[in-house]
């Protein structure tokens, strides 16, 4: 298995080499498909050189068409496991941030111009599981790929791989696709501090949870961590989206969060507790502000305010890319 | 990786179907229990993948697999040779069903299934098997499609069509490579022969042995005549012959009493081949009396018999010459005298008696004959193939009390007659007669054409062929056996043999087999310069083979390459759009290539921009098209695309100067 491995990131670094970074999208054509036979394959193989062996020994014509013939039909197999890939093309690659600890989700769009079904087309990042799908003649199709993290910052993933083995099984056609993909994993929220001081028209009033106010905001998508009291059930049942309902206070608290402030933690405790504020502040439909060494982000809330904060933790202190 | 991945019920369903057919395949060759082993182990399998029962356990696989080798060893002594592998192949294989889990297992089973494919072919190739054969190769193949898919959203009829294509693209290949792989000449292993014969003569005749072999409608072996072919009467088919008579029954003896005579050759000479149908006997039949041995597999003996040196196994063809009258050009030795008159001591007293009266009434040896046989014309013999048992004595008791009996009955009386007068005499078993097939142009020799006859040595002329059923039932030589007495075979192969209809059927049926066996089965390297030949080559050998195979080969690749990515590209789908790209690609050689991003009015601004010398001739086009394509309904015009069509192959854009 590791030999395996180790050998799959030799080829790919070969293939690399050869074939450049790529850029979206990404069609996938012959140059850069390459295809082998299976285990299963090479067992056909042994398989058909068994009979070959048996059949001409014994002049036996039946067992020598069955050879030739189920060696054609490797062969026209072969043919159609390379078709099956060629000219898919790679529209869209999204990585979506994650906690440390949790899952990233890659998603992954693969599109089919021809007039034929592409069947189980699968993805695989090296060392993970793959996942398939079909692509129906002349659609597209979206593909997951479910990605672990560890620690904060930047994950490069490298050596994504587009392949199949259908129709028959007995050869692998697959391509690796060089995109400059990565993820932005967020610190583990983690901590159990109290909240810094409010600053708002009460100072020092506690928040109340959940509604987060009065007056009306709008919509937005549902997110983990939403409570379920916020949840807008009647439009879902209506066969809308999840979507939260969010108000704001009037006197809608301003939290400040500042690295600086907290008690002598180390870093990445710090990091941590700064996210659970975040993700807290952001459920509960408060503003928030945040300030670390050398990167001030307003006050402010929402989805795109929630990631900068988030992706500003991630990076914290992790070279001149902080941007 | 994917391939330890768990498999969906379907592929399971689809890898068991194709090891139960493989094994099912040999249903009438294998013990009972190994078949039973098969269906249950799949039928467990399937019910424990839809939880219906439990899996069997690593333990109880264990044991299972201990047991049932034990069988196969007990049933066959071996695990070597085409049976006893089968059966451990059919009972490993079942094993290894009740632990399919993974994509891997199943992929084995189907490996296993294509094995008893081939152990079948190896087996039989005949062409009633020929579908099965298919129909296991195509079930073979879609379970391989169902596996690899491994999930059930995938509809059975896309897989079995997918599997249906690819083995009928590969259909030209595997003929190519059918025609022009050289075979060998012979094998690098001989075949394990199983030494179990199945039907025929045998070295022994008894009273009544012959009539097992009479109800049998199976053919013995076929017979093809280039040039004239004998009659009825004359085609006396010589198989053993038997010198030693225990007074009950005639045996061939092992070994060589005495030298084979010189013979002289009289009228016609027929020439044919003979196909054998395999019985795993070692006799090859030739019509009396053949010249000599065909090949330099089988052997000439002294008594004209051909015995081959290996059991024949599969379907062989011999070409043989054969004269029906032949003179002997020496007389015979004392010592083939003294043993061809040999009668045991104290046995069939009466018929001792019997020949010493006729004996001392007859002038010489050959007017004893006659008397013999008048003896057997008038003596109320009657032919019947269920005469009553014969005692001890047999040649009395059926001489003098049953008088009821078929040819071996008459030949051994008539051979123990003439043994007791003092004549050299012999009982010859074979085949008499055959039926002609007017398709296929041959005769058809069944194993109820058996028969059995006399020869007595006349001094001056030599053995002389004398048929005692014949004088008792000389209709016996004009019609089969099966005309005089269709109380012989079974219901159903009466109606077949006595129903015009169906014994026309019957026997074109067989001459497609012949085809098929000359054609197909029995094709070899002879075949295959043959076809060169046939071809325009003069002295074709292998490299005339190996050039036909390779120039066969890349000419096959190069059409599934084409066959196959034909259809991968993006395909314009109507004749506007393809128009289109020609008018694109057209351009882009003259060196002005469109943008992805560009529209036809874009792209024809650009031109005029940055290629003024082509603007005017290329424009109006690309405006015509945005017009055809976007403008109210006009793409469903044909006419106007058509004239567009036109428009766009008179185009010629010159590249820049």
């Amino acid at each position: 298995m590791i030999v395996r491995r180790l050998l799959r990131a030799r080829i790919s670094r070969w293939a690399r080499r050869r074939q450049g970074a790529d850029q979206l999208p990404v069609g996938l054509h012959r140059r850069r498909i390459y295809i082998l036979p299976t285990r299963a394959g090479w067992g056909f193989a042994l398989l058909l050189f068994c009979m070959f062996v048996a059949g001409l020994n014994y002049g036996n014509s039946t067992a020598l068409f069955l050879t030739f013939w189920l060696g054609g039909f490797a062969l026209v197999g072969m043919h159609r496991c390379h078709r099956n890939l060629l000219g898919i093309s790679l529209q869209a690659v999204n990585a979506a941030p994650a906690f440390a600890g949790s899952t990233s989700r890659v998603e992954l769009t693969l599109d089919n111009a021809a007039t034929f079904a592409r069947l189980r087309i699968e993805a695989d990042l090296p060392g993970m599981p793959a996942s398939a799908t079909d692509i129906a003649a002349r659609s597209a199709a979206r593909l997951t790929l479910e990605v672990p993290t560890h620690t904060r910052g930047r994950l490069q993933v490298d050596g994504l791989r587009l392949s199949t083995a259908l129709p028959f099984g007995l050869f692998r056609a697959w391509t690796w696709v060089y995109l400059p993909l990565e993820i932005i994993v967020y610190p583990r929220p983690r901590g159990s501090l109290p909240l810094p001081n409010v600053s708002g028209m009460t100072p020092g009033t506690q928040v109340r949870g959940g509604l987060g106010g009065d007056e009306w905001l709008g919509l937005r998508n549902f997110r983990d961590g939403d409570s379920p009291r916020q949840v807008a059930w009647k439009a879902y049942a209506r066969g809308a989206a999840l979507l939260v309902k969010e108000y704001c206070s009037a006197n809608s608290p301003e939290n400040r969060f500042d690295y600086e402030r907290l008690p002598k933690l180390d870093v990445e405790r710090r990091l941590e507790q700064l996210a659970v504020w975040i993700v807290d502040a952001e459920n509960r439909g408060e503003r928030y502000a945040l300030t670390l060494p050398g990167t001030q982000l307003p006050l402010d809330r929402g989805p795109q305010h929630r990631h900068q904060c988030l992706r500003a933790l991630a990076l914290f202190g992790l070279g001149a890319a902080n941007g | 990786m994917a391939d330890s991945a768990h498999s969906s019920s379907g592929a399971l369903l689809w890898s068991t179907a194709a090891f139960v057919a493989g094994a099912l395949l040999h249903v009438d060759r294998i013990p009972l229990w190994a078949s039973a082993v098969a269906v249950g182990c799949a039928a467990w399998q399937l019910s424990s993948a839809a939880h219906k029962v439990p899996p069997v356990s690593k333990a109880l696989q264990l044991i299972l697999t201990f047991v049932l080798v034990t069988c196969v060893v007990f049933t066959f002594h071996t695990l070597n040779g085409l049976p006893a592998g089968t059966v451990l192949l059919v009972v490993m294989g079942a094993i290894k069903l009740l632990e399919t889990k993974s994509r891997r297992d199943q992929y084995i089973v189907i490996g296993a299934a294509l094995f008893l494919l081939l152990a079948a072919c190896l087996d039989r190739q005949t062409l009633a098997r020929v579908p099965l054969y298919l129909a296991e190769t195509l079930l073979c193949c879609t379970a391989l499609v169902m596996t690899s898919y491994a999930d059930d959203r995938l509809p059975v009829r896309v897989a079995l069509r997918l599997a249906a294509q690819s083995l009928l693209l590969a259909v030209p290949l595997a003929l190519i490579f059918f025609f022009f792989f050289p075979r060998l000449p012979g094998g690098f292993w001989a075949l394990p022969a199983s030494d179990t014969a199945l039907t025929g003569l045998g070295e022994e005749m008894s009273p009544g042995s012959i009539s097992q072999l009479i109800a049998s409608y199976d053919p013995a072996f076929r017979a093809r005549f280039a040039g004239p072919t004998p009659a009825a009467a004359e085609r006396y088919w010589r198989g053993p012959v038997l010198h030693e008579f225990d007074g009950y029954a005639w045996r061939r003896g092992e070994r060589q009493a005495y030298p084979r005579e010189p013979l002289r050759y009289l009228g016609t000479a027929f020439r044919y081949s003979v196909t054998l149908v395999p019985d795993a006997n070692h006799w090859w039949f030739a019509l009396d009396t053949v010249v000599r041995a065909p090949s330099s597999e089988a052997s000439l003996t002294y008594d004209y018999d051909l015995i081959s040196s290996e059991p024949v196994t599969h379907a062989i063809t011999y070409e043989a010459v054969s004269y029906t009258h032949t003179e002997a050009t020496e007389p015979l030795p004392e010592t083939a005298r003294r043993m061809e008159t040999q009668l045991p001591l104290n046995r069939n007293p009466r018929t001792r008696e019997l020949a010493a009266n006729l004996r001392a009434r007859a002038a010489s040896d050959a007017d004893f004959v006659r008397k013999v046989i008048e003896f057997f014309r008038t003596g109320g013999f009657q032919y019947s193939l269920t005469p009553p048992r014969l005692d001890f004595d047999s040649v009395d008791d059926f001489l003098f009390r049953t008088r009821e009996g078929f040819c071996g009955h008459y030949a051994s009386a008539f051979v123990a007659l003439m043994r007791a007068g003092g004549v050299p005499a012999r009982v010859v078993t074979g085949y008499q007669g055959g039926e002609w097939n007017p398709i296929g142009k041959y005769f058809v020799v069944r194993q109820s054409d058996a028969h059995a006859w006399a020869e007595v040595w006349i001094d001056g002329r030599g053995w002389r062929r004398v048929d005692p059923t014949a004088i008792v039932a000389p209709e016996r030589l004009q019609r089969g056996i099966l005309d005089i007495l269709p109380g012989a075979l079974s219901g159903t192969t009466r109606l077949l043999h006595t129903t015009p209809l169906f014994a026309k059927l019957w026997q074109e049926w067989d001459a497609l087999n012949i085809a098929w066996t000359e054609s197909v089965v029995k094709f070899d390297l002879n075949s295959q310069l043959g076809i060169l030949e046939r071809l325009g080559l003069r002295a074709a050998d292998w490299t005339a083979l190996v050039v036909a195979l390779g120039g066969g080969l890349v000419g096959w690749l190069a059409w599934i390459a084409w066959h196959v990515g034909h259809s991968a590209g993006p395909r314009p789908a109507d004749p506007l759009a393809r128009a289109y790209a020609r008018l694109c690609k057209k351009l882009a050689r003259a060196g002005i290539a469109r943008e992805s991003y560009e529209g036809p009015i874009d792209y024809g601004a650009r031109i005029a921009r940055s290629r003024p010398d082509l603007a005017s001739r290329v424009e109006p086009l690309l405006a015509r098209y945005a017009q055809l394509r976007y403008g109210p309904a006009s793409a469903s015009v044909p006419d106007e695309v058509d004239a567009f069509r036109r428009l766009v192959l008179r185009c010629k854009p010159s590249h820049a100067s």
